[in-house]
């Protein structure tokens, strides 16, 4: 193993500004180290990264989706207005989750007919769409706040896998969504890596022409990848609902720059062809890790906002500034082979 | 009469695009007018509405610039806020107790916004131009950071009550025009000139037609692209002053959704996203149409959410309209070519 390599890695550098932080933060409040701020860094992830699994695919792929928090509450608070309508077992976790993914993937497919089968530049057309979205969601579904979600919803917002007592009495709760959304995460890591979908998803980032050359659909696959992510999304906005437990349609709006801003943090390059499922982990924790634990540094709550900008330009700003180097070497390297 | 005929033909109706507006602009005002005869058709709408297309088409003009070179500019309206919350702080500040302010601190703070405009377009200008960072990650990035400081420095509250001077500019009228109106022409005329008569014009739609032949014709292409975003932000700068102007007032959230909306009216105003191809004069009309059909609704009673429906929808079918037209263009051209 190449060690300089992995040193320069991505992930690695977002490990260390991951573990100073801590430290830095630990120093200023000691409370900062108990086992409940691991879990409520945890339960705060939760729906960031399954959105944030969605954002990374599209980004891998070479496009961008600011529609994704739109289709997200979308899908769920109207899984909530269906369950309550049609009167159907409001104990039951399955069907609102299911409908919720259902209904992400119908908004991710008018998304891939304008991406894939107009060839409308991404960013122009999410935007478009996240209009629609929210205003078809705020006039014709409801613009009302809904507190009164199913019981099953309800219940499992409060579904601990661990329970602990700490000394200072609190309790600390680590919710049993960690199990699904492990899967989720491993399962998204396989489709890129190990699967023809996965693998043709880094290909259109790298290149459009020359993944079509390659025999592959391009139009076919974006299509899939829109689908996708709206079908995390989806998934993301329904569990959101779960853990907020309530359904408001004007929540998440805004919340696209966090996430876009974890997953190129995380490495994945808005050029398209690179990025992983772990750097997009690492990104959404240290994400969550600054704007939960701001205060505790002695920064103003009003700061969050700033902190995430001047985080996401220096990530871009040290993403720039390698593959300036990369291409340097690249050219120098050219240049001996042609002065051989 | 037949020359100056003929050379409007080839000046302004010799783009398809141009008249395609022209004719929806027309369409908009007789559907509108016939419809709400004595609501939308009413001298008082007229002035209102001239109070409110200023704005806005200035912010589009922005965005139009960073179109033009095939980039574009997200943090617009991060920056027009930030610059009118400078400058209603250095006002309120010099303001006696009858809110009234010395005419040259309102003039050093109108100063002072313009230079905040400058530097956080030379920010973008850095990061795109020098860094090579691309711009829509450039301008996600310092748009999540000029709010983020704007937010973090008022907390979020916004700041009203401003001096009478400076409210009048916004509210005012230039023999019998609103004082916005005429600014708005002024600056259009001055972008329509610098585009049109200049060579860092002509420069712009070389770099934005196609880049790499820019770079080998070594005009600078950098310090064409470093250009168009700093007078981006001058003039976000301006919108910022005159919507603080109008309102009285300067809020870190301001015009959220200005952002959508500049685009839909850059892509409808016949802008290409990929660069190469616009004019202010389709940024104008366009922002008129968008502004016609907002007050329309208005005057009919339809939702606000319907109007952010048909900003998404308005911008996905123009975006369709152009891809099948051209698509039919480059077919008939190749039958033209097959029979030949």
């Amino acid at each position: 193993m190449n060690y300089r390599k992995l040193l320069l890695r991505n992930e690695t550098a977002l490990i260390v500004a991951i573990a100073v932080l801590s430290i830095s933060i630990g120093l200023k409040s000691p409370e900062f180290y108990t086992i409940s701020t691991l879990f409520d860094l945890f339960r705060s992830s939760f729906v960031q990264l399954i959105f944030a699994l969605g954002v990374l695919v599209v980004i891998v792929s070479g496009g961008i989706d600011v529609s994704f928090p739109v289709v997200g509450i979308f899908s769920g608070y109207t899984a909530v207005v269906l369950m309550q309508r049609f009167e159907w077992d409001t104990n039951s976790l399955l069907i609102p989750i299911a409908l919720s993914i259902g209904i992400g993937i119908f908004l991710g497919a008018i998304n891939a007919i304008a991406i894939a089968g107009f060839g409308i530049p991404t960013l122009i057309a999410t935007l478009g769409t996240s209009g629609i979205f929210r205003g078809i969601l705020l006039t014709l579904i409801g613009s009302s706040f809904i507190s009164n979600i199913p019981a099953g919803l309800d219940k499992f917002a409060t579904a601990d896998l661990i329970r602990l007592e700490t000394e200072q009495g609190t309790l600390a709760r680590l919710h049993v969504l960690i199990i699904p959304v492990a899967i989720i995460t491993i399962l998204v890591s396989l489709i890129l890596n190990r699967t023809m979908f996965g693998r043709s998803i880094y290909a259109l980032g790298g290149g459009v022409e020359a993944t079509r050359r390659l025999g592959i659909s391009v139009k076919r696959t974006q299509a899939k990848i829109y689908m996708f992510a709206g079908g995390l999304s989806g998934l993301a906005g329904i569990l959101y609902v779960s853990l907020q437990r309530k359904a408001n349609p004007n929540d998440l709006t805004g919340s696209e720059l966090d996430i876009i801003a974890a997953v190129v943090l995380g490495g994945a390059s808005i050029m398209g062809g690179y990025g992983t499922v772990f750097g997009t982990v690492l990104g959404v924790l240290l994400i969550s890790l600054i704007k939960g634990n701001l205060i505790l540094l002695g920064v103003s709550g009003s700061w969050q906002r700033a902190a995430v900008g001047a985080l996401l330009l220096i990530g871009i700003i040290v993403q720039a500034v390698n593959e300036s180097k990369r291409a340097k070497s690249r050219r120098v390297a050219t240049n001996d082979e042609a002065g051989q | 009469m037949n020359k100056n005929l003929a050379k409007f033909k080839t000046g302004l109706l010799a783009d398809r695009k141009m008249t395609q507006l022209m004719a929806i602009t027309g369409i908009t005002f007789v559907f509108f007018s016939l419809v709400s005869r004595d609501i939308f058709f009413s001298s008082a709408n007229f002035t209102s509405m001239a109070y409110q297309i200023p704005e806005i088409a200035i912010l589009s003009i922005a965005v139009m610039l960073s179109m033009l070179t095939g980039g574009i500019d997200l943090s617009i309206v991060s920056i027009s806020n930030a610059a009118a919350l400078v400058a209603v702080w250095i006002m309120t500040s010099h303001m006696d107790d009858s809110g009234n302010a010395p005419l040259n601190w309102i003039v050093i703070a109108c100063i002072a916004g313009i230079i905040v405009g400058l530097l956080a377009g030379a920010v973008n200008a850095i990061l795109v131009a020098s860094l090579n960072v691309t711009p829509i990650l450039a301008t996600l990035a310092t748009m999540t950071l000029f709010n983020g400081i704007a937010i973090g420095l008022t907390d979020g509250v916004s700041i009203s009550g401003l001096p009478e001077e400076f409210v009048r500019v916004g509210n005012g009228t230039f023999f019998g025009i609103p004082t916005p109106f005429v600014l708005m022409v002024g600056i259009g005329l001055a972008v329509g000139l610098l585009i049109n008569r200049t060579t860092l014009g002509l420069k712009i739609f070389l770099v934005g037609t196609n880049r790499k032949a820019a770079q080998y014709s070594v005009m600078g292409d950098r310090k064409v692209i470093a250009w168009v975003y700093v007078i981006s932000g001058l003039l976000s700068s301006f919108a910022g002053l005159i919507i603080a102007s109008r309102t009285s007032s300067a809020s870190p959230d301001f015009g959220s959704s200005y952002i959508l909306l500049a685009i839909v009216i850059v892509v409808l105003g016949g802008i290409n996203p990929n660069g190469g191809f616009g004019t202010v004069t389709g940024v104008i009309l366009a922002t008129t149409v968008l502004q016609m059909i907002a007050s329309g609704f208005n005057a009919l009673r339809f939702s606000q959410f319907f109007y952010l429906v048909s900003q998404g929808g308005v911008l996905i079918f123009v975006m369709i309209l152009n891809v099948v037209l051209e698509r039919r263009k480059v077919q008939r051209s190749i039958i033209r070519n097959l029979k030949s």
